[in-house]
């Protein structure tokens, strides 16, 4: 399976911020999108998820036998930096209520204390309210949410930063573990995050897409090409 | 220092054009007109200036108009005291007041953080002109008002003419007060948090500015004008040390603070939303739902959220429900009022159009389902797909209407109630529309608000205003409703005109709901 974007294109009143975006993204792989703030990861992200309407371009599905289709809503699974988790319900309840709505499109479906074991979530904070957790625990939640329904196609946004060390390690670990099913883009602004987890490096600067080949080159010799590459593109 | 306060006083000037040109910006239609580079554009800018030249000059005069017109001359008759004695009465407890709440010098305002923080201006300058530059405003604003209304409710000139500079002098005392507090304890008061003591306070001179006259007590002429010449010795003292006081810097870095400042206002307000609105979560343990999917969700939404919702209406219904009682028993003892109670219900339905309005939950209702639910619902792909986003606005109307009719039962049933016992009607039918018409209009507003919701969801996901129609929606609501106040129509005709209007209005904006709810129903970006 392929998400293959082609030539689109988004601006903000008269300011391109995406000028003609053009990449295959394929299964298996954790996809690291790097770029300087501003850059239109977000937005980016945003036109996939459907949350913008792109002004010229298109996005679809390729599947292994190269038919194409259009993105669904249950396609794509969109984890913000900032998580949103409905504050008044407990996790148990949430989990309950997601899997509920989406029983026909959960694949091995297991029990809810099954899916928080997978998460690392405690007994205890199971029947708390969501309201209660912690930010990294809200995290924790929303991640969960989208991993349950089984997207094909993962966008992560800044999704680490919120955790400690232990658990951004877990986090890691989990999405290695479910990479080779799904398509994962992973944005982020920290260059060994990326060097450390992701198996393609993606630069969006100045509208564009560009892949970074990490071919016969060291961490240290990649970071030097990234930001060589960040920076001629901004004085193109 | 008047270089300072030029400085400053074009700051200040220059934040307000540009939030002028933000504020029309987000006018509907206007906002796609215009553009960001608009910042720059030189008509616009003068638009900008001329607009907060006028309002610098409403601040000056119009506010004190309507201050002395509204808390003191509208209020002269109602005392027992001589009209001139009332005036300077009522003047003095208020300025007393309004030196307490108004400092200016201790007001974390915007203007003081953006010129002694991010710019870095010398403090004493900046304070003191400024101040100097308040209080002429004070002097120069109440000038004209407290001369043209003291004289004419009797008033010596020289007392109108010593009032404005009663009004800085208690100022300057205060401030002096809070400076040597500050010097003393290291604490910079916040003069929009004022605490229990200073409440408390202007509680007994709100009471004692207008009680006393009503009861017959009231100070004289003379005695103001000692207490003027008491507090202006000690004011002139107060002023000086207000000019030599050296620690400003060290003051506004503590007053300053981010929590404080005004400049964070809009973040901190969405903040202050979003606590209050967790906070109306309770959790009760016993609140479990059976049903499923969407239903439970919204099931444990309503429970969780008893307080603000079925709680709140069935209050307003107990309380209009007394309310009725005791008109009852106020029509068996004073049967004279019984045709003119009467010549009410048949004539003056409009009115209720208005008090529907009041009692309606809907605002308070989508605030909490955004706050506390679509606000990170909203996020997730699947919450925004139509069948979703319709079969969950199908759950929220019910739960809505089931929440208003419980005040509008009481009212539907009470008004034919007290139309019978005030004589009761020659056409029966009467009763039948009083009741129907009220519960059209509870219907009405419940769809109104949540359709508005769903159609206009105007926050994006930090929970700030990004188009500014749904505000211009309600404002709109309310200038109708209250306009409803004026109108004097027979029941009959009203009523009927009501349950018409009610029930296309419901058909139109639920077939706009289905329509167009699916793209409108998201956070702005």
């Amino acid at each position: 399976m392929k998400l293959i974007v082609k030539n689109i294109k988004k601006n903000f009143d008269k300011k391109e911020v995406l000028k003609n975006l053009n990449f295959t993204f394929e299964q298996g792989k954790i996809y690291g999108l790097l770029g300087r703030n501003g850059a239109g990861k977000t937005t980016f992200f945003n036109c996939l998820n459907e949350d913008l309407k792109i002004d010229d371009g298109e996005f679809y599905i390729e599947d292994k036998e190269n038919k194409q289709r259009k993105l669904k809503a249950e396609n794509i699974g969109y984890v913000l930096s900032t998580p949103n988790v409905p504050e008044f319900l407990t996790g148990r309840e949430f989990l309950k209520f997601f899997i509920d709505i989406n029983k026909d499109k959960i694949k091995n479906k297991k029990s809810i204390d099954e899916y928080f074991e997978f998460m690392k979530i405690e007994k205890e904070d199971r029947d708390k309210l969501l309201r209660d957790y912690s930010h990294g625990m809200k995290n924790k939640m929303q991640m969960l949410v989208n991993i349950i329904a089984d997207p094909n196609i993962l966008l992560l946004d800044e999704p680490l930063t919120s955790f400690d060390v232990v658990v951004a390690e877990e986090m890691k670990q989990m999405l290695k573990n479910i990479k080779k099913d799904h398509i994962i883009i992973f944005s982020t602004h920290i260059m060994e995050l990326a060097l450390d987890l992701c198996d393609e490096i993606v630069i969006l600067n100045n509208g564009l897409l560009e892949e970074i080949d990490k071919n016969n080159l060291n961490n240290s010799e990649i970071k030097n090409k990234i930001i060589k590459a960040l920076k001629e593109e901004t004085n193109v | 220092m008047f270089n300072s306060f030029i400085i400053s006083f074009k700051l200040r000037n220059t934040y307000r054009v540009n939030s002028i040109i933000y504020s029309i910006k987000q006018l509907p239609l206007i906002k796609k007109i215009l553009q960001n580079s608009l910042y720059k554009n030189k008509g616009l800018k003068i638009l900008g200036n001329v607009i907060s030249i006028l309002i610098e000059i409403g601040n000056i005069f119009l506010g004190k108009f309507i201050y002395i017109l509204a808390m003191i001359v509208g209020l002269l008759g109602i005392a027992k005291t001589s009209k001139p004695d009332t005036f300077v009465h009522i003047f003095t407890f208020l300025t007393m007041i309004g030196a307490l709440l108004n400092t200016y010098m201790f007001n974390p305002s915007k203007d003081k953080y953006y010129a002694m923080v991010l710019m870095k201006m010398d403090a004493k300058k900046y304070t003191l002109s400024n101040y100097y530059y308040i209080m002429l405003k004070l002097l120069i604003g109440f000038l004209p008002f407290t001369l043209m209304f003291g004289i004419t409710s009797g008033l010596s000139p020289l007392i109108c003419f010593i009032m404005p500079i009663f009004v800085i002098t208690l100022k300057t005392l205060f401030n002096t007060y809070l400076l040597l507090d500050y010097k003393k304890t290291g604490k910079a008061r916040n003069e929009n948090l004022p605490t229990k003591i200073l409440w408390s306070l202007v509680g007994i001179f709100l009471i004692a500015g207008y009680g006393m006259p009503i009861l017959g007590i009231a100070i004289n002429q003379t005695i103001f004008l000692i207490i003027f010449l008491i507090t202006t010795i000690i004011g002139i003292f107060g002023f000086k040390y207000i000019i030599n006081f050296n620690e400003y810097k060290r003051m506004y870095k503590a007053l300053l603070t981010q929590s404080n400042v005004y400049i964070m206002q809009t973040q901190r307000n969405s903040q202050i939303l979003q606590d209050t609105s967790l906070k109306q979560i309770e959790l009760d343990n016993k609140d479990t739902s059976n049903k499923n999917g969407f239903s439970y969700f919204h099931d444990i939404f309503v429970k969780r959220h008893k307080k603000i919702l079925t709680k709140s209406a069935k209050k307003t219904a107990t309380i209009t429900l007394f309310i009725f009682i005791a008109f009852i028993a106020i029509i068996q003892l004073y049967p004279e009022i019984k045709t003119k109670t009467n010549d009410f219900t048949l004539k003056y339905l409009p009115y209720f159009v208005f008090i529907m309005y009041i009692i309606n939950r809907g605002t308070v209702v989508t605030q909490a389902m955004f706050m506390n639910c679509d606000h990170s619902m909203l996020t997730y792909r699947f919450y925004k797909t139509p069948k979703v986003i319709l079969s969950l606005f199908k759950e929220r109307l019910k739960t809505l209407i089931k929440i208003n009719l419980f005040p509008a039962i009481v009212i539907a049933i009470g008004l034919p109630l007290i139309l019978y016992l005030t004589g009761g009607t020659d056409n029966p039918i009467n009763y039948a529309i009083l009741f129907t018409s009220i519960i059209a209009m509870s219907i009405f507003f419940s769809v109104h608000y949540l359709v508005l919701y769903y159609l206009l969801q105007p926050y994006n996901i930090n929970i700030e205003m990004k188009s500014s129609t749904y505000t211009v929606a309600q404002t709109i609501t309310y200038f109708v409703c209250y306009a409803m106040l004026q109108i004097k129509m027979p029941t009959y005709i009203f009523g009927i005109s009501t349950i018409i209007f009610s029930f296309i209005y419901c058909i139109i904006s639920l077939i706009l709901v289905y329509k167009y709810a699916s793209k409108t129903f998201k956070l702005r970006i």
